[in-house]
């Protein structure tokens, strides 16, 4: 109903969001997956590069040396061969509007 | 809490300057038998009060947005590297460009057109834009830009009708009914604009809205109604009867109100809508 009427108002059925977040990432949160070639998280808005990025780390928690590159909504990570374990990626954002948003998401690597 | 006073006293400065520039303009064009009152010493106040806020705002935004404390080199890279920063750097061009005006004792057209700008800029990184259907932030903006002249022309209208009063205008009358003819439309556009603005900001989010935002709109909304219900009494009751006394005293709590709605809207701006 609260879309109807968003859809209404403003003549769209298009998500919006006031603040950036994390829509989906690939690969996604608590997936197993094969050793990825790289990582992408995607927003739901605009991002400015020089505040936004991603750290990823391993199951110790020692960061994985990734470089991330931000362009319009999404943060991409190209990372090294991932070896077989869990991986934790820490993200932060920060939209037009100034706010800083971040969090984190843990994968599987499978042989 | 003092990026949200800051944001408050910039937009409450460049309200005031721009709505009583705009209601100067409309004062010597269609009622030239009144002169605008001199509020040279208010438009220098609430000039330096914009520059000053501007500078607060830019050093706690990017202290906001690089997760730190606020720090020059932090400050100088999103004045490089941003859109807020980008937008910061026109506004203060059109600062300075408003203290040569004011120095140069420029018409109320330039003083207007230039406070307008610097009034609405900050549209452009707002929630509103930010939440604009299909990532068109054209669309937000310009409401939220909409929204916030509007709100200037009813606040710095007030504020110039305030100096008629102290210097006790003999058409006064005269002026009242502009001021209401002009306001009801500004008044008319803010509720659209804003109407919209909550409904994309709050509807258009998957999230439920966040309690302290959704108080501080309450809080905002009800300060509002209590002006119209002020603007009304002023325009339907006691301006055909010629009581200006009661009009005057009406009107500067209805400014005192507007100035709350203005920080309020400036705490808005900070709060997260949805959890």
């Amino acid at each position: 109903m609260k879309r109807i009427i968003a859809a209404g108002l403003l003549f769209t059925t298009a998500p919006a969001f006031a603040h950036a977040r994390l829509t989906d990432s690939v690969p996604a949160a608590n997936a197993s997956v094969k050793a990825p070639g790289q990582i992408r998280l995607h927003f739901s808005e605009t991002l400015e590069p020089a505040f936004s990025g991603a750290t990823l780390k391993d199951a110790a928690g020692k960061t994985i040396p990734a470089s991330a590159a931000v362009g319009g909504t999404a943060v991409t990570l190209i990372a090294p061969v991932l070896r077989p374990g869990a991986y934790t990626v820490e993200w932060h954002g920060v939209g037009h509007d100034t706010h800083r948003v971040d969090g984190h998401f843990t994968f599987k690597v499978i042989p | 809490m003092i990026l949200i006073a800051a944001r408050g006293l910039y937009f409450a400065a460049t309200m005031t300057l721009f709505g009583e520039a705009v209601f100067a303009a409309a004062l010597r064009k269609r009622l030239p038998v009144i002169v605008p009152a001199a509020t040279t010493q208010l438009r220098w106040a609430v000039l330096t009060l914009a520059l000053l806020a501007s500078g607060a705002w830019l050093m706690l935004a990017a202290a906001q947005m690089a997760g730190t404390a606020p720090d020059a080199a932090i400050t100088a890279q999103v004045l490089r590297g941003t859109l807020f920063g980008q937008v910061f750097a026109v506004r203060i061009v059109l600062l300075l460009a408003l203290v040569v005006l004011l120095a140069c004792n420029s018409g109320p057209r330039w003083v207007a057109l230039a406070s307008g700008m610097a009034l609405a800029l900050p549209a452009l990184t707002s929630h509103a834009a930010a939440a604009s259907p299909a990532n068109f932030t054209v669309i937000g903006a310009t409401l939220d830009a909409v929204h916030l002249l509007s709100g200037g022309i009813w606040i710095g209208g007030l504020a110039a009708l305030a100096a008629l009063f102290r210097r006790k205008e003999a058409n006064i009358v005269l002026a009242l009914s502009l001021f209401s003819e002009i306001a009801m439309i500004a008044v008319l556009l803010l509720a659209m604009t804003g109407l919209i603005n909550a409904a994309s900001i709050l509807l258009g989010d998957k999230g439920a809205a966040a309690p302290l935002y959704l108080a501080v709109l309450g809080g905002k909304l009800a300060t509002v109604a209590a002006m119209l219900g002020l603007a009304i009494a002023n325009r339907f009751r006691l301006l055909p009867r010629g009581n200006t006394r009661a009009i005057a005293r009406n009107a500067a709590m209805e400014l005192m109100m507007g100035v709350i709605v203005v920080f309020l809207a400036g705490a808005l701006g900070q709060l997260p809508p949805t959890l």
